[in-house]
This record gives C-alpha cells, structure tokens and sequence, in this order.
C-alpha cells in the first residue's frame, strides 16, 4: 500500500468543505484555520467541557458523592464505543444515501494509477472527516481532560482507542455496504423497476428504524444513569457480535482483567482490518466507475392532460411540478427529504410498542401535525435547491416569477398535504380521536401547511445552493436555520389561540371560546401566508434575474 | 522495440442488462499511432475506452495494454496512460492548480518536473489567471482543458482520449492536435473518440467505425473509401454511407414538417 496515494486523496477531500458555503472562489487562497476550524473548535469545546466536569468532580467533598460520580465516569466511558458506533453508523449511511445513486462520485479515484486498497482506504478515512471526527474529537478531548482531574487516565486513554475503532468500524461498514446496495439494486432493477430507489431507501431506513428501536428499549430503562449502566453491563452479554469487542475490552479493563482486554482489543482490530479487506474485495468486484442505468419505461410516448390542467395550472406548471414528483421519487440522494417526517412519524409508534403510552389523542395530534409540517419545511426549502446542476434548464425557459412560485408552492403544498392525509387517517384509526378534536387539529394542520409552504419557499429560494459535490446541498445551512427559526415562532403564533383554547379546559377562568378562536388562528395564518407570498415573489424575481446561480 | 500492439482488444463482450454495448469486438491499435474512434451515438465508442483502462469489466473477451493485461495488473496499465473521460466530474472544490498538482503527486513525478509541465500547458492552454480559482467556477471548456492536461502531463504512453476536442476554443483544439501529432512521432499511442469527422479526418493515422457495439470498418482513409466504394468522397459521405444513415432527404423532410 502506497501510503502517500492515500494522504493525497484525503487531503484533496478535505478541502470539500469549501463548497458548503457555496460561494464561487475566485483567487481561491486557502486558510488553513478554516479547514481545521471544526476540528479545533470541537477539541477547545471538549477540553473545557472536561475541564468543567473535571472541576466539579476534584471540587465535591462528600467521598460518597465522589464515589457515585467516578461510578458514572466509567459507565459513561464503557458507554461510549457503543454510541460512537451508533453515530458513525447513522452519519456515515446518511451520506451515502445521499450519494448514491448519483454519479456524484469523484472520477478521477477510477482513473488514477492506485489500487483498490488505497482506493477504499481514502474512501473510509475521507468519510469520518467533518461531523464524526468532530464529534469524537469533542468526546475524546473531553474525556482526556475529565480523566486528569478524576484520575482515571488509563482508562481514558482506552476509551479513546475505542472510539477510534468504533468510528473506523461504521465508516467500513458503511464503504462495504455501499458496493453491496450498489449492485443489490442493480440486481433489482429488472425485477423492481422503478421502485428500486424505494426498496434502496427503505433498507436505509430499516437502519434508522433498528437505531431507534434499540435507542428506545433501553431508554425504557428510565433515568438516564440506567441507561448507561444497561449498554455497559449489556455489552458482555453481547460477546458474539464482533462490533463490540472493543466495548466490551473497555469493561474488561475496568474489572481489572488485563489478559483479557488484551485479546478483545487485538480481535477488534482484526475484526476491524477483516471489514476493511471485505470492503476491498468488494469494490475490485463490484465498484463500478458509473452507477448502472436504471431503465424505467419502455413502450410508446403519449403525452398527458390531467387534473392539473383543469385547476388552473398552466402546462408549463404542470411540467415543472411533474418534474418535481419525478424527480423526489426518482433521485435517491433527494431521499433525505423525507428522513425527518418518517422518523417522526415512526417515532410515537416505537413509544407505543415499548409500552409506555397508548394510542390516545395525543398520539392523533402527533401525527396529524409533526410529519406534515416538517414536510412542508423541507419540501419548500429544497424545492427550489433541488434543481442541482441542471438550474441553467429553469433559467432558460420562458418561465416567470410567478410561475415559478405558483409550481413550486402548490407541489410543496400537495405533497404535504397528501403526507397529513396518510399519517392523520393511520392516526384516527389507530388513536380514534373525537370529532371534535380531529376536525380542529386538521384544521390548523391545513393552516400550518398553507403559512409555512410560502413561508419556506421564500427561505428556499433566497437561500439557493445548487453545488451537487460532494452532494446535493439544496440550501445553504444558515438559511435553513433562519427557516427553522422563523418556521417555529409562526407555528406558535398560529396554534397560540387553539392552545389557549384548550386551556381554557383546564383553566376555567380562560375566556377562550372555540368559534372565535380557530378562525382567530386562521387570520394570522392568512396573514403570515400573504406577507410572506409577497417576499417569495420578490426573492423569485431576483432568482431569475441572477442567472448566474 | 517490440512488435506487440500497444492496445489489443481481444472479442470483448459487454452488456448492461438487456443493452449490449460491446459485442465481440477485436482490434489492435500499434504504438506511435494516432487512432479514432468514429460511430454514432451509443455505439459504444466510450465503453470501449473504459474497458481498455479496466473501468468496466468485459463479460469476454479481454485487453492488452502495453503488454499488460488489464485485468490482472489495472494500477500499472493507468500509471502508463492518461484519460480524458467524455463528461469528466472532478474535484470541484480544488483549485485547477491544486488538481493538477494532486495529479502530478499521484503518477510520481518530481516537484521541479511538475510544476515546469504545469506552468507550460497552463501558458499553453491560456488558462493563466485562472489556476487559482475552483474548478466548480470554470467554464466547461476549461475543465476540459485541465483533464487534458491532467492526462498529458505525466508523459504518458497511451493516450485515451474521449471527445476531448468538442468543447475546445479553436486555438486550443489545434495545439491539442498538433501536440499529439508531436507526441505520437515520439511514439506516444493515442486513442481518440469523436463525432467531429474532420479531426479524424485530418488527425487520424486508422480509423474505426463503430456501430451497435460492433466494428463495421477499420482502416486508413484510403482504405475506407476503397471500402465504401467512394473514392472522392469525404469521411462524412463514407461514415453515412457505412452506417446505413446516408439516406436522410426523408428524414429532414419529415423534421421539417
Ligand atoms: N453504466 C451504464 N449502464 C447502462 N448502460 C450503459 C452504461 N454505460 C453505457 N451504457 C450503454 O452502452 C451503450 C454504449 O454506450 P457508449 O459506449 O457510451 O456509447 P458512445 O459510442 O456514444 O460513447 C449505450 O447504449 C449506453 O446506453
Ligand atoms: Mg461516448
């Protein structure tokens, strides 16, 4: 293995970061501070964290105290490989959803002179960089600093080797996983048609699914100190599944068994090399240089009218939003807008199943309104941002502001909606929540939809960002935040009156009668809706004059 | 010197699910040659490129290159040749600068050799002024023009070269086709796919035309004409006659209606 091929790879994906801000560099100059800002930041946050802890702890007098907490300490730490695996896991997967698929691979890795160990080596360590590394910089500057003033140095210091391991261990499972999801849907692809891309998310989502499963159980066990002593305890119980040998020698070690943290540390690094050797085999197999086609129709072109048309849409509307659908069903990386709704809506069902709720009202209001509003969230700041690199194809069309929003809105709009049918009809079944009740929620779900669809629009379309390399990015992060912000105050403004409403059933001294206070609702609603349409449109009509992107 | 070919393509077969874009198809390509690569869309044309430097993987059939077989030994076939894919995606967020300096610390070459071979083709290529700037700011001819250089700046033996041309501003198109011209009497082998037929015409030492992922006629100019039987005609009569496209008066008709 050629190790300078591996640095040079790396060191070109470092520099990846320069597209987050998707600005155009001219005279790009590099400031080293930059690259490693998030680095260094994580490290001086961890330190001073530890610091804080480490205080704390050398600062308590009572020695019962000081012995529960250096309890915690070790469970804490014994805890850690654990969750750094879960984290990596679920980063690393989450960026590999979001591209694969696409062509969104760099090139040249195929046509350069290197081999596939170097190849798949740059691609493992390339994918921990940014927020993994980050995060287990901050854990790890933490714990070494905590772990001075505590005076469990040694421990620390095989923590940090564990995270390191459980970090490399979720970023090769994921390089192997690649190949395999890669060839499986191409495999699909004559028996599934089109819904390969389906079936590729879905087995992702199974990946979260299990995630919040496990997560949730062992929340079950209450107050967070159990936790931590369940995934301690739990691991030795769990010696057959080679993921977590290296937690389980941090125990070891902690009960003073050295042989044997010895052996489960080398097996880990041998379970861990064995990964990395699957993963080369597998992409000299099977890593293609182009993703295979996926062939959706064959048969005879016919245009169509539908009910679009009848509504008032003109045909270049219809086209842009047909577009649209295609392109969201269709483009596996664009997969992510969906992440968020479903997890929320999953989410109370995992709460039910372990035992702690039933289907009550609650559960209803839960999922009549969450997956909704957040899909409409996400749709309107993506929708625009979506167009990727083929922008210059809005660009060039005769197509104007209003049009623009028009497509781009209603489709937000609709999907969303549709979403809110699903998810509220599941709910009603499930929860039978009273006539009353359902019809108010829906009602402010629709008002929900309609404010914050313009609302996230206008955000979507200010905030722009078409660069697709490494990935899509849609939107630049800090008006996605802007648009988080904004998006939460109006929802309480809007639900504020049917909030007080609802007090009032508890609070009698409330006046706050229901036909005053849903319409109440609706008017600021409107006029959120209204204030923020005439924004869209402005921010449309600089869009489309700022061609350049 | 050897009398191996420097390319010999061997009855590849490759078929991406139900499309077949290679079928069985053999040539050699001898060293110090200027080859082209003609067809029409989809004729396979990129494919077989691809297969020549191992990124995709004949059903049958198999490649030499330089002497080597691609399969068993892909890392010292592309340390020996340099490509130019058809719609290069590099890294978008370097610099062109720090991509061909990446390049050039990938297939090993010395610092002082580097940056003299990148400051010419940069001069060359009137991309000066601009290596500084990322790559996702370039125009598509100047991302062109760093593949190409990236591609010819290690010295390469072999040369894949994908419509490398199309984009090109005139001035560069021919200081590309008189380097190669250069670079092929060193004895540099060049492959070139194009649509362009007066480059083949006027660049190419042999020329195949390719169709349905098959070789439908393979030789010089002269050859090709004695083999359409149209001896005054230009490659483009010859190409359309060959791949059975030379009746399109009706086509145009009914474009036009
Ligand atoms: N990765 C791929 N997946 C599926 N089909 C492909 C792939 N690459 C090429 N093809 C098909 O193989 C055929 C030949 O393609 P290509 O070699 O690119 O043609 P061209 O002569 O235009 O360069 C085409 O029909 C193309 O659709
Ligand atoms: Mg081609």
């Amino acid at each position: 293995m050629n190790w300078k091929n591996v640095l040079l790879l790396i060191s070109a994906d470092v520099k990846s970061y320069r597209l987050v801000s998707g600005e155009r560099f001219r005279r790009f100059r590099d400031n080293r501070f930059v690259t490693y800002a998030l680095y260094v930041g994580a490290c001086v946050f961890g330190v001073a964290i530890g610091w804080v802890v480490g205080n704390f702890y050398s600062g308590m007098g009572d020695p019962q105290l000081r012995e529960l907490l250096l309890q915690v300490t070790i469970n804490f730490f014994l805890s850690l490989p654990t969750l750094a695996l879960l984290y990596g896991l679920v980063i690393t997967q989450i960026g590999q959803i979001q591209r694969i698929g696409v062509k969104a691979s760099i090139q040249p890795l195929y046509w350069f002179p290197i081999t596939w160990k170097e190849h798949t080596l740059a691609s493992i360590l390339a994918n921990i960089l940014g927020l993994p590394l980050a995060i287990t910089i901050f854990i790890s500057s933490g714990i070494a600093v905590a772990s001075l003033f505590v005076g469990v140095v040694p421990l620390a210091i095989l923590t940090i080797f564990a995270l390191l391991v459980s970090v490399l261990l979720a970023s090769a499972t994921t390089e192997a996983s690649r190949v395999l999801q890669v060839k499986l849907s191409g495999a699909m692809t004559k028996v599934a048609g089109r819904m390969v891309i389906w079936v590729k998310f879905l087995g992702s989502l199974v990946i979260f699914i299990v995630f919040y499963a496990v997560y949730f159980s062992l929340y079950r066990q209450a107050a967070s100190l159990d936790l931590l002593e369940l995934i301690a305890g739990g691991q030795r119980m769990l010696w057959f599944i080679p993921y977590m040998w290296h937690g389980i020698a941090l125990s070891y070690f902690v009960s003073g068994l050295g042989f044997e943290t010895a052996i489960l540390s080398l097996a880990s690094i041998g379970f861990l090399y064995a990964i990395f050797l699957a993963a080369v085999r597998l992409n000299s197999r099977f890593g293609l240089y182009e993703a295979p086609a996926i062939r959706l129709s064959l048969g005879e072109y016919t245009p169509r009218t539908g009910v679009l048309e009848k509504l008032g849409f003109s045909p270049l509307e219809v086209a842009v939003m047909r577009k649209d659908f295609k392109a969201l069903t269709r483009r596996s990386e664009l997969m992510s807008v969906f992440m968020f709704p479903i997890m929320l809506a999953i989410m109370p069902f995992i709460t039910v199943f372990r035992g702690s709720t039933d289907f009550n009202s609650f559960l209803f209001v839960w999922l009549a309104l969450m997956p909704g509003a957040f899909m409409v969230m996400n749709l309107g700041n993506f929708m625009v941002g979506l167009e990727g690199a083929s922008v210059w194809y809005i660009y060039s069309s005769p197509i104007t502001a209003r049009s623009l929003v028009k497509a781009k809105y209603s489709f937000t709009v609709l999907f969303s909606l549709a979403v809110t049918l699903v998810c509220s009809i599941i709910g009603s079944l499930l929860a039978a929540p009273s006539m009353g009740i359902a019809a108010i929620v829906l009602t402010e779900a629709l008002f929900l939809i309609f404010s914050l669809g313009m609302v996230s629009l206008s955000f979507g379309i200010r905030g722009a960002d078409f660069s697709e390399f490494p990935r899509p990015r849609m939107i630049r992060p800090k008006w996605a935040i802007v648009n988080m912000i904004v998006c939460t105050l109006l929802t309480l403004a809007i639900v504020s009156p049917v909030v007080l409403y609802l007090l009032k059933l508890f609070i009698k001294t409330v006046q706050a009668p229901l036909y005053a206070m849903v319409p109440i609702s609706g008017v600021i609603a409107s006029v959120v809706a209204y204030a923020f349409y005439r924004i869209v449109l402005k921010n449309a009509e600089e869009f489309l004059i700022r061609a350049e992107g | 010197m050897s009398h191996e070919p420097t390319v010999k393509i061997v009855n590849i077969t490759k078929r991406y699910s139900d499309i077949v874009a290679l079928k069985g198809l053999s040539l050699d390509v001898r060293r110090g040659e200027i080859f082209g690569f003609l067809g029409p869309n989809a004729s396979g044309k990129s494919t077989t490129l691809k297969t020549i430097l191992g990124l995709v993987k004949p059903d049958f059939g198999y490649v030499n290159v330089l002497g080597i077989n691609v399969e068993d030994n892909p890392v010292e076939v592309k340390r020996r040749v340099g490509y130019v894919p058809e719609s290069p995606r590099i890294y978008e967020f370097l610099t062109g600068l720090e991509f061909l300096d990446l390049t050039g610390d990938i297939y090993g070459m010395n610092p002082a050799e580097k940056k003299k071979r990148i400051e010419e083709y940069l001069e060359a290529l009137e991309l000066e002024g601009r290596e500084g700037d990322m790559i996702s700011s370039y125009s598509q001819g100047m991302k062109q023009k760093i593949v190409i250089i990236s591609a010819l700046m290690h010295r390469p033996e072999l040369l894949l070269l994908d419509e490398p041309i199309s984009s090109l501003d005139p001035r560069s198109a021919r200081i590309i086709k008189d380097l190669l011209r250069e670079l092929a009497s060193d004895g540099v082998t060049t492959i070139i796919c194009t649509h362009v037929l007066e480059i083949a015409q006027a660049l190419c030492d042999r020329i195949a035309i390719m169709y349905e992922g098959g070789l439908l006629a393979l030789g010089t100019m002269e050859e090709l004409r004695e083999r359409a039987k149209m001896p005054e005609s230009d490659l483009e009569d010859i190409f359309l006659q060959l791949t059975g496209t030379g009746d399109i008066r009706p086509v145009i008709e009914a474009l036009l209606k």
